[in-house]
């Protein structure tokens, strides 16, 4: 019988301790057969197990591009992601997934691209910009602006070190004032302040934004100003899940059933939603 | 030709030879003071007659409460993990209602779009449903008012109609129902004429529109406004209306056990809970009682109606009658299709 | 009475003594009274109050309510038996004195089985005096509130009704027999009320002395209850919420009525009152300043030194 609710086993091959709290699990499924068959599309989310404990909800953090793992990053913050966040390479975890629907990549092509994160939320952002930098030549100016509260919090140090190095991308990374620390090079202020200092172009150009709730709001408005279109931007809602396959009746926004629909919204749909996040 | 007929005093054959081919039967029991629910019984003069309809629908046949889906285990040799595998035996619901047995198509729409729960259709593809046209109610039924009659065949295998002499005259709806007619062609006997069936209830008929209000919450603006807090501030956040609800079909996902043995449960869970919707991040959505009220609301006469396209709401009444508060779905409806 | 009430609520709203007066009003077809929030001077007209006001309406004094809390100053309704949770609430620090207007009703006893009555209004059932007794609750039998001991104002005539001096009533008859039974069948009785339960959590809701923000039920770090509805997690719930209402509990009998699974709480909850009045000599719900037994500890008078 086909069980909805059935793990599979995977092994944790990679830990990268991120920030206080903040780690990335490096997955491989332990079934090889469905180690080669396993696709997802960038975007997409999973359900993860801390077996006996319980299951969280997080984006599926590595790009479509990279066969043969998967990466997840999440911050401990209760039984599941506590005991998840316990566990040591080697050590056995269960998914279940992909669920939901992805980004449009494809539909990108030829186009300038700005990735707006803000804390935790870069991870979701992450596998788009690596699915778009594994095919740089497909896509225009590449520009990223990533803040958090501090400069501890920042997620992806090393990655972030690499993309500043590169001269294919234009990365911002910034704090929220009072954050910084005196070696501190980047800017100081909030993220859709800073969004708007940037000022990236909005001809041409496919916005995808990740943060807290009231993060999205102002840059939403930043990019509004700056003439984005709202079918231009992007974003991922997160809502509580348990199911995943639009059984349990939690995730929904009004009628909308963020784990089957989305999470992957434009800002166009997004308003048009119901006021229910 | 005239109808065939279940006597009552046959009920007792019926049970027993359900039971011997493996089968189980459930039907309406007094299992404590003055509260009458669907429950397996083993012998017929178990079943009660007198109810208008039992305290839950018989969703939990179907969609138990609590069942296990899968079993951890963690031991030197390593962490396996197993799926239930459920071969569910057939169940006789006996007594069910038009109002519940409509549900059934509801639940269904929720557990089989796009991805398929096995757990709910492997055991409704093992049930048969055997309604009793409501011959009683109260002031609380309202299945006219959405579109529901109290001898409805839909969503029933067999309708039974109780008669003046306390028997049932018996109509096959479906294929399943003829052949269980068939299996059980003992019990299911043919008379020369149709005997005196008893008057069908007819509940209060509201002053409802489902399109309009269907229409009313398609419109976002109508999210806000005072309609909800006003008409939910009374509500005390406890999930029994969404628990004996027949379409309710909200549910968690937890994990329990000891340290090497565990499992993994599917358990009834309610959008009236202030954690339902919590984020890890302290963040909730429905923040307010009101807002969780509104979303069963919502649930009821836009997701289900419009998603689904299924009904939301069968109007048995259930969340009517097991409010604390007697926070009256009804009213709301009536106020909406006024507005 | 009525008239009286309506007349109290529009003072109190027009002078700005009030911003809210939390009360009772009819259903939709005057079967059952609901709690109503009369926020407008005209509208104090949907105030009722009589045998069928069962509600304890201080559950919405409770931090459960932010929203009524937001409407501005409360007033409230309440029954003696209601103001003996208020008086609870004020003694643990959830309500200061002057932060509620208390409308005190005098009241003769409510119907607990409403179904019953309906049937006995209607004519379809006889409204003898044993019905009777058998509708009121069983707290009302033996209220010696029924003049409301801790008002703003008072509404009604004088009750010169004298409680039995042995408690009367299903609950207490209850208690009795299950006395009576070996452990064995004692376990049976409730595990076989407890099997029904579907961990709605309408008990809580309704009780206003449940004011906690996060109920042990919802923590899981670690899991103190299995939220299952199986009987490891219902016996679990059902007897650690007994517990936390040990020496609290009012007898007000609120989470029975509101219990969709009928299951005895009142029986339980009430033998550990009993309990308490025995061991302590205390009863709960008359006193703002005295602290129920279970939530103090002094060192000084402890006898023992183990937790020392």
């Amino acid at each position: 019988m086909k069980n909805l609710y059935l793990p599979e086993l995977v092994t944790i091959e990679d830990i990268t301790n991120e920030a206080p709290d903040v780690v990335t699990f490096r997955l491989v499924f332990k079934d090889e057969a469905l180690k080669e068959s396993f696709e997802f599309k960038t975007g997409q989310f999973g359900l993860y197990s801390a077996l006996g404990l319980g299951e969280s909800t997080f984006c599926i953090a590595s790009p479509d591009t990279r066969k043969g793992y998967i990466e997840c990053t999440f911050r401990k913050s209760g039984r599941v992601t506590g005991a998840l966040a316990a566990m040591s390479v080697g050590d056995t975890m269960g998914f279940r997934g992909p669920y939901g629907n992805a980004f449009p990549i494809e539909d990108w092509k030829g186009k300038n691209l700005v990735f707006i994160a803000g804390g935790i939320g870069l991870p979701p952002v992450r596998s788009v910009i690596w699915s778009c930098l594994d095919k740089r030549e497909d896509f225009g100016d590449i520009t990223i602006v990533y803040g958090s509260r501090a400069v501890a919090d920042l997620v992806y140090k090393e990655e972030l070190a690499h993309w500043e190095e590169r001269d294919d991308i234009n990365l911002v990374q910034t704090v929220d004032p009072g954050g910084e620390t005196p070696e501190w090079k980047g800017k100081v202020g909030f993220v859709p302040t800073i969004v708007k200092e940037t000022a990236p172009k909005a001809d041409n150009t496919i916005a995808v934004i990740c943060g807290p709730p009231i993060m999205i709001k102002f840059t939403l408005s930043a990019l509004e100003e700056l003439g984005f279109s709202d079918e231009a931007v992007y974003t991922t809602l997160e809502n509580k899940m348990k199911c995943g396959v639009g059984k349990c009746g939690r995730c929904n926004v009004g009628d909308i059933y963020v784990c089957k629909e989305g999470p992957v919204y434009t800002a166009a749909e997004v308003k048009l939603m119901y006021n229910d996040f | 030709m005239a109808k065939k007929i279940l006597k009552r005093s046959d009920l007792t054959k019926l049970v027993a030879s359900v039971g011997k081919a493996g089968g189980a039967f459930v039907a309406p029991k007094a299992v404590a003071n003055g509260l009458v629910e669907y429950v397996f019984i083993k012998k017929a003069d178990e079943i009660e007659f007198d109810y208008i309809v039992p305290g839950k629908s018989f969703k939990e046949a179907n969609f138990p409460q609590t069942e296990v889906v899968a079993r951890f285990k963690n031991d030197p040799e390593g962490v396996t993990v197993e799926g239930v595998e459920l071969n569910p035996p057939r169940v006789v619901i006996f007594g069910a209602r038009p109002c519940d047995a409509k549900s059934s198509e509801s639940l269904n729409s929720v557990f089989t779009w796009d991805f398929i729960d096995e757990f709910y259709t492997k055991r409704e593809d093992a049930m048969v449903t055997i309604t009793v046209a409501c011959t009683t109610g109260d002031n609380a039924c309202f299945c006219t008012s959405v579109g529901i009659k109290p001898d409805d065949t839909d969503g029933s295998d067999l309708l039974l109609r109780e008669t003046e002499g306390g028997d049932f005259t018996v109509e096959a709806v479906t294929d399943k129902g003829k052949a269980f007619i068939k299996e059980e062609k003992a019990v299911f006997t043919e008379g020369k004429a149709t005997p005196k069936e008893r008057t069908i209830f007819e509940p209060r008929k509201l002053d409802v529109d489902l399109e309009k209000i269907g229409e009313y919450l398609k419109d976002t603006d109508h999210y806000e406004g005072d309609l909800w807090a006003d008409m939910a501030r009374k509500c005390i956040g406890c999930g029994s209306c969404t628990y004996a609800c027949p379409t309710c079909h909200c549910f968690d996902i937890t994990d329990e056990g000891g340290f090497s043995e565990t499992e993994r449960r599917k358990n009834w869970d309610s959008c009236q809970f202030d954690f339902f919707t919590l984020h890890a991040s302290g963040h909730n959505p429905r923040d307010r009682q009101y807002k969780r009220w509104r979303n069963r609301f919502m649930c009821k006469f836009n997701i289900y109606p419009g998603k689904f396209k299924t009904k939301g709401c069968v109007g048995c009444g259930r969340c009517v009658r097991v409010c604390p508060v007697r926070l009256d779905i009804t009213e709301v409806m009536e106020e909406i299709s006024g507005a | 009475m009525e008239k009286q009430l309506q007349d109290k609520a529009r003072e109190l709203l027009e002078s700005g003594k009030a911003d809210v007066i939390i009360g009772y009003g009819w259903n939709r077809d005057k079967s059952h009274t609901t709690p109503v929030f009369i926020k407008k001077a005209e509208d104090v007209g949907k105030l009722v109050f009589n045998k069928l006001c069962v509600n304890n309406l201080s559950v919405y004094l409770t931090r459960k309510y932010p929203d009524v809390y937001a409407m501005g100053k409360r007033a409230i309704v309440a029954k003696g038996c209601d103001i003996k949770n208020i008086v609870v609430m004020m003694s643990e620090g959830q309500l200061k004195r002057d932060e509620v207007h208390i409308i005190g009703v005098t009241c003769d006893g409510v119907i607990f089985d409403q179904d019953a009555w309906a049937k006995a209004e209607d004519g379809s059932a006889d409204m003898g005096a044993e019905l009777k007794d058998a509708v009121t609750a069983t707290k009302c039998h033996n209220c010696d509130v029924r003049n409301p001991h801790l008002t703003d104002t008072l509404i009604g005539d004088k009750s010169n009704f004298t409680p039995p001096d042995e408690p009367v009533g299903f609950v207490f008859d209850k208690i009795k027999d299950i006395e009576k039974m070996d452990s064995r069948d004692k376990w049976q009785f409730w595990m076989g009320h407890f099997s029904r339960c579907i961990k709605c959590y309408a008990c809580r809701q309704v009780c206003s002395l449940c004011y906690c923000e996060r109920c042990i039920s919802d923590k899981n770090m670690p899991q103190w209850i299995e939220t299952s509805a199986h009987l490891r997690g219902n016996l679990a719930w059902n007897l650690i919420r007994a517990q936390h209402l040990t020496g609290r509990c009012t007898f007000c009998g609120e989470c029975e009525r509101a219990c969709p699974a009928n299951i005895p709480l009142n029986v339980i909850n009430q033998k550990m009152s009993l309990v308490m009045g025995e061991a302590f000599d205390y009863k709960s719900g008359y006193d703002p300043k005295e602290h129920p037994p279970m939530i103090v500890f002094n060192p000084d008078e402890d006898k023992d030194d183990f937790i020392k």
